[in-house]
């Protein structure tokens, strides 16, 4: 197999020949380091390469297969995180002018977690400055270039993670969803990206934008892809008390099963109101495929969650600015215009207006509760449009003209104010080539049940098997 | 959408946030809020008077940029 194609093969089928030795890290290594080299100057997925640490990373995972030391499905996997989540002894800029030279001496949960588990760090991944922002677009290290479109935002704030693996730029990554972002890039990028439950995934070590709605979660090619970096990232940490104590299942055992008999609820209030006429076709088309598949779908109704728009503001900016304000009060001109107006808008919303919204997260959240005992997943579109170009600032959709930030964070930051688990997976294209995600909604601690409803569909899903056309 | 004075959100950032804000920002600003206030409002409609806040869990110390 030519170097290239090393790159696009999924996580499993690459930890399939490593665990055989028909293939060896350091060739896995050195195709990803090539293609990187090849690609990212115009890609701009990386702030920071790590080619000699990662050769000599993979260099240590040969010997160890070869003496009987194989680790798991990740050992030797080239993988990469976003640019927040702290590395001892690598820079970790969080995207921004202000962190640029900031080295941590210790490594995030998730960091340490996927060394143990054998992977290979190939670098750190561009994202919007301090993943405050939906679109990706970042003035300090250029916005990453989604390969579906290559005028068209990555979405974000994982914007690196999304269009790195999209790319083959890496096998898997990390991002972090806060109102969105890991499924908004996934779903414009045409990638699986999973927010597991909020306390499933330590945050330990990460840059936090806002403590109370951040999740970490993997973004892959496939789900399997992601069931297997959710297996090493899953578990209670005693440096993070945000974390459970809850077991952690075998994931991939969870994606033997089929979806038939598993019982989907459709919520048309906010999540399909004002859908891109193309978004609209290709979410309805999964529903027609999941049923099937034998999944009972049915329509149920969530009559307050348009509540949750405003709570959410509240909260991700009230706390973002009280992370932030030491650096406003003397720093604010090294922040990007738009990052700094968002954060800055966090002392203007009231201690009254943020406790209410977190009462307000509590009737939401039993509100979802509620309807997940009659379902076993909600459906829902990702983003209401598809990736807007670059330059966009507004989109129109039914007449309705908005802000393209509000447009693309409308379905996925009510489920950061709830905490359930949620899956974005590839469910068709536009007419302009452009990919659309498909949401599920799970019970909390029961992204099992989303990735084996995932896995089903991804098996029908028009996407299958097709990826951007990607230079040669 | 609400509308908020420049003038109002600049005397709140230099006397009670005492967070110097740049004439610039205070446009983008007053949008953002403006296009909340009317949802925020709202949110007395969830009859919250017998609801406890979410629980806040804050970081351990240690970390300078992390938890």
């Amino acid at each position: 197999m030519a170097a290239d194609e090393l790159t696009l093969l999924s996580i499993a089928e690459a930890g399939e020949r490593l665990r055989r030795r028909t293939l060896s890290p350091v060739e896995l290594t050195r195709a990803y380091l090539a293609r990187i080299q090849a690609e990212d100057g115009a890609a701009r997925c990386y702030i920071t390469v790590l080619q000699d640490q990662a050769l000599a990373a993979a260099a240590e995972a040969e010997q160890e297969i070869a003496g009987g030391g194989y680790r798991g499905p990740l050992h030797g996997i080239p993988i990469a995180l976003k640019d927040l989540v702290m590395t001892r002894g690598i820079r970790t800029t969080c995207g921004s002018r202000i962190l640029k030279d900031w080295v941590p001496d210790a490594d995030a949960t998730v960091a340490a977690r996927l060394t143990e588990a054998g992977a290979i760090l190939l670098g750190k991944l561009n994202m919007h400055e301090f993943a405050y922002g939906p679109t990706g677009v970042n003035p300090h290290y250029g916005t990453p270039v989604n390969p579906w479109g290559r005028d068209r935002m990555p979405g974000g704030s994982s914007s690196g993670s999304g269009a790195a693996v999209a790319t083959g730029l890496c096998a898997g990554a990390l991002g972090t969803d806060t109102g969105g972002s890991v499924r908004i890039p996934a779903s414009l990028c045409g990638i699986v990206g999973l927010k597991p439950t909020y306390g499933r995934v330590s945050r330990a070590g990460v840059i936090p934008l806002a403590w109370s709605l951040d999740h970490i979660g993997p973004m892959t090619r496939t789900v399997t892809d992601t069931a297997l970096l959710l297996q090493a990232l899953a578990g209670h940490d005693p440096a993070d008390p945000s974390t459970a104590a809850i077991a952690v299942p075998d994931y991939r055992r969870a994606l033997d099963g089929d979806a038939r008999g598993l019982r989907v609820g459709i919520v048309r209030e906010v999540f399909f109101e004002r859908l891109n006429p193309d978004v609209r076709a290709a979410v309805e088309g999964a529903v027609r495929a999941l049923e099937g598949l034998g999944v009972r779908v049915e329509e149920i109704r969530l009559p307050r969650i348009h509540h949750a728009g405003p709570a959410t503001f509240a909260i991700i900016t009230a706390e973002s600015m009280a992370y932030h304000e030491p650096y406003l009060k003397t720093r604010a001109s090294e922040y990007g215009a738009d990052v700094r107006a968002r954060l800055l808008t966090g002392q203007f919303v009231l201690a009254t207006q943020y406790l209410k919204a977190q009462r307000a997260r509590q009737v939401l959240r039993a509100e979802v509760d509620g309807v997940l005992t009659t379902v076993d997943a909600l459906l829902l579109p990702t983003t209401p449009i598809p990736a807007p170009r670059t330059d966009e600032r507004e989109a129109t959709v039914d007449g309705a003209r908005e802000d393209v930030r509000a447009w693309l964070t409308r379905c996925t930051r009510p489920i950061n104010l709830t905490g359930h688990p949620a899956l974005s997976v590839p469910c068709g294209l536009t007419a302009d080539g452009l990919p659309v995600g498909l949401q599920l909604v799970g019970r909390h601690f029961d992204e099992a049940t989303l990735l084996r409803l995932g896995r089903a569909y991804e098996t029908v899903s028009p996407l299958r098997d097709r990826r951007p056309s990607l230079p040669a | 959408m609400a509308s908020v004075s420049k003038e109002l959100l600049h005397t709140i950032a230099e006397a009670l946030a005492q967070v110097p804000v740049d004439p610039t920002d205070l446009l983008s600003i007053g949008a953002q809020l403006g296009a909340q206030l009317d949802g925020l409002a709202k949110l007395d409609d969830l009859d919250l008077q017998s609801v406890e806040p979410a629980t806040v869990i804050l970081p351990p110390t240690g970390a300078p940029h992390g938890r």
